[in-house]
């Protein structure tokens, strides 16, 4: 133990200051996206095995598929009839868990029109790789 | 000690400066947030930083195993070894 | 204990023999098989998603069971066992004790393990390694379910009793004239995790019994329909199972912290560096649990202080790399066997490092979570990192187990497959993940990115297989024919090793 530490304590210190800088990003980050719109829409995401079925704020029900329209913001609350799924529309990084007994809020808003795939991200058993729907996205003004 | 006390405040303050700075930024106001874009961007700078870090690492990883090989040439015998101490 | 076949011993003496190189060999040949069989089962799952629709299994339900068998056997049966087999040789000798401290104990904690397994084998649960609620509760079939929570319930009394087994060894058996400072890091990463092992594991035996009770209908503490909580378990379960991938990693640390020096011929860098590390990682592994749960609906306070959990154990992690190449620095390396497995499991630990760090960044659990990108992590801390320091350990006890060498040049080829196979299937596993691509799952759309990514895996998998089948043959071949080992010296580094084989076994 005759030989000085001073090298180590220097990485250490880099170390860490790399780290505060990966935690602040992340919180600056996170503290944005968490921050819901007044004016988003509210769409009741139900998740059962093995299908989606969604119900806007209107009435309107729809099964398997979800149509929304571009530049409008959207509040899902998310939840469960059985077991834990996990809502994930990939191309715009939505991702939440279907807790049954529980509801979870997450929102987005679509810029682009299309078609993107909505698919269950938890394990939820027999046809859990199946458990697909599609996301319409409508360009209305 | 006191050497390394300083060095410490000094990075400190590089570093928590500039993320305080960050963190208290004014959001932007208008249009939606594009939630996509807010979160690959972040993606792509952690990247950056794992990417620059990973390549010092394994560079020096790299340059040792290169080095201190028993079949390097410049290859000596530590000190250890002729002292009989291991 | 030399199993040196010239002086073939029967083999029920060994199976009942209580000294601890006869437990360890048990350990480590029941690991290892393990690792065959858990192996077999991904060869399956990768054959399987090599391509889109069915190419080896019939099936989703089979394809479900074969991947939690996987999990929990390369998890329960080979990592844990293999690490007690390398504590069982060593961690007695390097304390300077006749045995284990309870060696009666360390006989049964062992013998708890291969009922266990077959609980596990035969019932082929199919809910993953998590075991789920509400899926495990109201959803999962039958015998299946109860048999893995049996088969966990008992091997988690068997790593208890093994551990207190190893805390009592180091803190009271050890040699009077040893400080606690001066006992090698391959003992203190022992006793680390042994310790994280006593704290951690008791949550998961209450939530298993539990979870039990709930699937019996008796009790709904995960169930919704009566009034629980699935979160609940969720919470119970991290808890126990953070601190366990610590429970892994420490004594393959540990390992490395024996070959790393030995090979390079110079002492460690820092042990009171290495000491420090072990400590700080044992204590703030309690501390980062939920980072596993962001996606459950956790509020932003939660997922910060979650977040700075995670993000406390990196120092410590990283304390250990520095000591690493330190200790590498200036010295003359041989690059046997191995050193490699060494080498090549810290630069994959260090990825596997910096890919958690990515991970623990809140927002980007939108992207990451139960995608491939969590399976390529993982994979390089369980393979990459803590089976590679494994396997370079077992190569370099062989010759103190076996009397005997292994061939070095299947050795080298054997880390080189694997070392390549392991880059190509987990590096391209993260990417998959980034595309989207959900784990567990039996079949997936046809989408040419994860076509082709899924293909590579694969390939990536066969390479690593043929790398574990030269290993098998390896080591049959020279246990039986290999060159017989210089005892004092067989790696020719010079210099004072621990020498299991002259531990004198009271029972031959």
């Amino acid at each position: 133990m005759a030989h000085s530490n001073w090298a180590e304590w220097i990485y250490v210190a880099v170390v860490i200051a790399l780290l505060t800088y990966v935690g602040a990003e992340a919180w600056n980050i996170e503290n944005l996206i968490e921050h819901v719109p007044e004016d988003a829409e509210v769409i009741k995401v139900t998740a059962q095995q093995w299908f989606w079925s969604f119900e806007h704020e209107d009435g309107t029900k729809e099964v398997g598929e979800l149509h929304l329209k571009k530049d409008h913001a959207y509040k899902f609350e998310i939840e469960s009839k059985d077991v834990n799924h996990n809502f994930n529309i990939h191309e715009y990084v939505v991702l939440l868990d279907a807790v049954p007994g529980q509801i979870n809020t997450v929102w987005f808003s679509p810029n682009e029109a299309g078609e993107f795939d909505i698919q269950c991200r938890e394990y939820c058993g027999l046809i859990h790789y199946n458990m697909r729907a599609t996301l319409i996205v409508e360009d209305v003004k | 000690m006191s050497k390394i006390f300083h060095l410490s405040i000094i990075i400190a303050t590089l570093c928590i400066i500039p993320t305080i700075s960050l963190v208290f930024a004014a959001e932007t106001t208008g249009e939606y947030l594009d939630r996509k874009a807010e979160i690959w961007n972040l993606f792509f700078r952690m990247m950056t930083v794992a990417f620059v870090v990973g390549g010092v690492i394994a560079g020096t990883m790299v340059w040792q195993v290169w080095r201190f090989r028993e079949s390097n040439p410049k290859a000596k015998p530590t000190p250890y070894e002729e002292k009989g101490e291991l | 204990m030399v199993l040196a076949l010239a002086k073939a011993r029967p083999v029920w003496q060994i199976m009942f023999s209580t000294h601890h190189t006869d437990v360890g060999l048990l350990y480590l040949v029941f690991s290892l098989l393990a690792m065959f069989i858990g192996g077999a089962m991904a060869i399956a799952l990768r054959v399987e998603l090599f391509a889109p629709g069915i190419q080896l299994i019939e099936d989703s339900m089979s394809y479900n069971r074969l991947f939690t068998a996987h999990g929990t056997t390369m998890i329960f049966l080979f990592l844990l066992p293999s690490a007690s087999a390398v504590g069982n040789y060593l961690v007695p000798i390097m304390v300077r004790y006749k045995d284990m401290a309870y060696p009666k104990l360390n006989a049964i904690a062992f013998w708890m393990i291969p009922p266990a397994a077959a609980l596990v084998w035969l019932g082929m649960a199919d809910f993953g390694w998590y075991a789920n609620p509400p899926y495990s509760v109201i959803s999962a079939p039958a015998p299946a379910a109860e048999m893995w929570i049996f088969g966990l319930k008992v091997l988690g009394v068997s790593s208890i009793l093994s551990s207190v087994n190893f805390v009592v060894t180091i803190l009271k058996c050890k040699h009077p004239d040893m400080s606690l400072g001066k006992v090698p890091l391959l003992a203190w990463s022992f006793l680390s995790s042994s310790i994280i092992v006593l704290a951690a594991m008791p949550t998961f035996a209450a939530a298993l019994l539990m979870l039990l009770t709930d699937r019996l209908g008796a009790t709904g503490f995960f169930n919704p329909a009566m009034g629980g909580d699935p979160i609940a378990y969720q919470h119970l379960f991290w808890f126990t199972f953070h601190p366990e991938v610590y429970v892994l990693v420490i004594p393959a640390i540990g390992m490395m912290y024996e070959i790393i020096p030995r090979f390079s011929r110079r002492p460690i860098f820092s042990h009171s560096s290495g000491v420090a590390a072990f400590v700080i990682l044992s204590l703030v592994a309690f501390a980062s649990w939920a980072h596993h749960m962001y996606a459950t609906g956790m509020s932003f306070t939660e997922k910060t202080v979650f977040m700075i959990g995670t993000l406390a154990a990196v120092p410590a992690s990283a304390m250990h790399v520095f000591n690493f190449l330190a200790t590498m620095w200036n010295g003359r390396i041989k690059f046997a066997t191995p050193m490699m497995w060494a080498v090549g499991g810290i630069a994959l630990f260090f990825a596997a490092g910096a890919g958690g760090v990515v991970n623990s960044a809140m927002p980007l659990d939108f992207i990451t979570h139960d995608s491939y990108w969590v399976v390529g992590h993982f994979h390089l801390f369980v393979f990459g990192t803590i089976a590679f320091g494994t396997i370079g350990f077992v190569y370099y006890l062989f010759p103190y187990i076996t009397g005997r060498m292994y061939s070095e040049k299947w050795g080298i080829v054997h880390f080189i497959l694997a070392f390549v196979g392991a880059c190509i299937t987990f590096f391209t596993q993260h990417i998959l993940g980034l595309f989207g691509m959900p784990r567990r799952i039996y079949d997936y759309p046809e989408i040419d990115s994860w076509i082709s990514m899924n293909a590579l895996i694969s390939v990536g998998a066969m390479i690593i297989l043929v790398g574990m089948v030269i290993f098998l043959a390896n080591m049959i071949y020279s246990t039986a024919k290999g060159k017989p080992a210089n005892m004092e010296d067989p790696f020719g580094l010079g210099g004072k090793y621990y020498y299991p084989y002259a531990q004198r076994n009271p029972h031959h």
